[in-house]
């Protein structure tokens, strides 16, 4: 799905994110962990082509992501609140990104209803404009905005972290599903280890813009990471 | 805790504040700008009398001065509110800290009167006083009848202040007290009842019974003391700023059916429409349609068309070139997500320009009716028109591509230079005096009909040639991209 070469982008003469090689590929969720400024934001930011790397590239489904624009049809995300549009009630946010999947507001209302205990009726018939919601709300809405266009290729920055503990197991449970039955390629970064090795296939490790770790979720990457960070 | 303390982080506030130092050319500008105007009003303020006496020697210059005072009070109300903020958002991280609220409430006071909007006065009130009150009515009279005067600035003042807090709808107000006044002229000038006669009577009392000025006092003092018990009652973070109404989601139905762009163009339509900066901008745009009353007879009796087609391309464009210096600013915001979802670059840039032509448009069917006043001026707004959609509308477009300044929605417009740099200053004289200096030539050398089809032609290319031009664009789009998402980050 995702096939990065000798990638690099620097501030300053620092290396924000060096990575000479990585594959991620269908049905893999992602954990990605790391220290804070590791370059977890920055490497999503590449992938999104919201920022322009100084070398190397990055091939979604083969095709360069800096030359066409073909990925953005079957790749959603959410980092932060530069992703939703403030002004908008979430109704009207949802409509307006399905509108964009070629998804009638039928289809957008059938999509919320599926999701109706996700949301916890806080967040649909309120009366209010994105901006009026909780930061954890509003982090709800963007996910599921994200999932909207039924992408292939989901990222997530740092869900857990807004999320009350209720929708955190709920959307560990969703990530599972959905890589396993949609074969969807999810990255997720988090500081939670304990959600991250569990919804996690792949954990991979990131110090000061490099991959310093890429190993099999489950157990035992719980068991290495919590070396790791102790050390730190 | 001293109102100095308070007082001094604002201070530190104003030259700390984000944007601040980023253009100190535009800073010194500003500066300059303001001196000029202030030193106008008090040339204004210290020739009048003279003039007065110059002008109208058989009547009595003061009852001249106070019968126009009671537009100048109304006037100024009008004034403050487009031009006076609250200072009730500077409050809130002092709310939690150990300060008593009897602090924070003369903070508030003392802060909203410390505005030009306040200082004006004195220079419209004391030159004229001086030298017209004091040798009729002698001094005490004379310092009375300023502190009448000024209790009622103060009057105004805290009675906006008051207006703008229980937020009464401000649109509504404000037109309501425009027509007021426009009523109160009206009826003066049909000679059905005189309030200008009533306004100079009111203040020659005054003057004859000096201390008939405590009346004024007593109504200012009324009205701070009614602000101040609101601010007492009303000192949470929420009532500060009462904005409780229930928000509706809106759907376009027409829009619906142009697919993503309609989409694109009913996200720039919401954004005006529930944005305080971009609403006060088109609003402000809007009413200089009616500049045309203002600016269209003067030049018609001349028969100066240069002149009149200028102003035609400001009806016609106000709107792209106010909302377009902005164009991609206003969403600085959420760009980021722009540029992921679902949709491409050259949808998106089309329906800026599609928006841009659905307004102009409509400016300009309603323009039309100023072919009433002269039947020349449909061909020039015709080719303003052209003009504005075939190429301001792109020059924009291509302009706004070198802006990575992010833009603050939340607060007004009016003397907002927040993102405003030298590039905009540049884009608004490249698309006005352009093509009128061309139009002027034209006229000039080769005759009226030749202007207006020579400023139509590239109008009329730019509108046939769109696609391609729309494709350019979004290539120069493209090279700049990482540096606007760059810029629109760093808030």
């Amino acid at each position: 799905m995702i096939k990065i070469t000798n990638l690099r982008k620097s501030y300053n003469g620092i290396d924000a994110v060096n990575i000479g090689h990585l594959e991620l590929h269908p049905g893999e969720v992602i954990g990605l962990v790391g220290n804070n400024g590791a370059g977890k934001t920055t490497l999503f930011r590449l992938i999104l082509d919201l920022i322009r790397c100084n070398e190397g590239e990055i091939l979604s489904k083969g095709n360069s992501i800096t030359q066409s624009e073909d990925w953005k049809s079957y790749t959603a995300a959410y980092i932060d609140e530069g992703f939703l549009i403030d002004y908008l009630t979430p109704e009207e946010f949802f409509y307006f990104v399905g509108k964009l999947n070629q998804l009638s507001k039928a289809d957008v209302d059938d999509f919320l209803s599926s999701y109706r205990v996700f949301f916890d009726e806080a967040i649909l018939n309120k009366g209010k404009y994105i901006r009026d919601f909780s930061k954890g709300n509003q982090f709800k809405i963007g996910i599921i905005a994200a999932l909207l266009g039924n992408p292939e290729l989901l990222i997530l920055d740092e869900p857990f972290a807004n999320l009350d503990p209720s929708t955190q197991l709920r959307l560990v449970d969703m990530i599972k599903t959905m890589a396993m039955e949609r074969k969807m390629c999810i990255i997720v970064s988090s500081h939670d280890i304990n959600h991250v090795s569990e919804v996690s296939s792949r954990i991979l490790l990131m110090e000061k813009g490099s991959i310093i770790k890429d190993i099999i979720g489950g157990e035992s990457a719980y068991a290495e990471m919590v070396d790791y960070f102790k050390i730190r | 805790m001293n109102l100095s303390v308070f007082l001094n982080h604002q201070w530190l506030n104003f030259w700390r504040a984000r944007n601040a130092n980023k253009s100190l050319a535009i800073q010194i500008i500003l500066g300059i700008f303001y001196f000029l105007i202030f030193v106008e009003i008090a040339a204004i303020g210290i020739v009048l009398p003279f003039l007065l006496k110059e002008k109208m020697p058989k009547t009595n210059p003061i009852s001249i001065y106070t019968s126009y005072l009671i537009y100048y009070f109304l006037i100024g109300l009008l004034a403050r509110f487009q031009l006076q903020e609250l200072p009730s958002l500077s409050i809130q991280p002092y709310l939690s800290q150990n300060i008593q609220r009897k602090y924070m409430l003369r903070f508030l006071n003392t802060r909203s009167l410390v505005h030009y909007i306040n200082f004006l006065p004195l220079f419209v009130f004391i030159p004229f006083i001086i030298v017209v009150v004091v040798p009729s009515y002698g001094p005490i009279a004379a310092i009375c009848f300023f502190i009448a005067l000024f209790s009622l600035v103060l009057n105004n003042h805290f009675l906006n202040m008051y207006i703008k807090r229980k937020t009464i709808n401000n649109a509504w107000f404000f037109f309501a007290v425009l027509i007021f006044i426009a009523a109160l002229k009206g009826l003066d000038y049909l000679k059905i009842l005189s309030f200008e006669k009533a306004s100079s009577s009111l203040f020659t009392t005054i003057l004859n019974y000096p201390i008939l000025c405590l009346i004024p006092v007593a109504m200012a003092i009324l009205v701070f003391i009614v602000n101040n018990q609101y601010l007492k009652s009303h000192l949470y973070i929420e009532e500060l700023i009462s904005e409780n109404k229930k928000k509706e989601s809106k759907n376009f139905t027409f829009l619906n059916r142009l697919g993503d762009i309609g989409e694109m163009i009913a996200l720039d339509l919401k954004l005006i429409f529930r944005n305080k900066r971009p609403k006060s901008l088109v609003v402000l745009s809007g009413v200089l349609l009616l500049y045309g009353f203002l600016f269209y007879p003067k030049y018609l009796a001349t028969s100066n068309f240069s002149a009149l087609f200028f102003f035609a391309l400001l009806i016609t464009g106000i709107f792209i070139s106010n909302y377009g210096q902005f164009l991609f600013s206003w969403q600085s915001s959420h760009f980021d997500g722009m540029m992921t979802y679902n949709t491409n670059m050259h949808q998106y840039i089309k329906a800026k320009f599609s928006l841009f032509l659905t307004v102009c448009s409509l400016q300009f069917l309603i323009a039309s009716f100023y072919g009433l006043m002269s039947w020349r001026l449909l061909p020039l707004q015709l080719a303003a028109y052209l003009y504005s959609v075939g190429v301001n509308s792109f020059v924009t477009i291509y302009v706004s591509t070198f802006n990575y300044r992010y833009l603050d929605l939340r607060k007004s417009a009016s003397m907002n230079f927040q993102g405003i740099g030298a590039m905009q200053w540049l884009q608004s004289l490249l698309i006005t005096f352009g093509p009128a200096l061309v139009f002027y030539l034209l006229d000039h050398f080769a005759g009226f009909w030749y202007a207006v089809l020579g400023v139509s032609l590239p109008g009329i290319a730019g509108l046939v040639f769109h696609e391609s031009i729309i494709f350019w664009l979004v290539s120069q789009f493209k090279i700049r991209k990482y540096k606007i998402l760059e810029g629109f980050r760093e808030r």
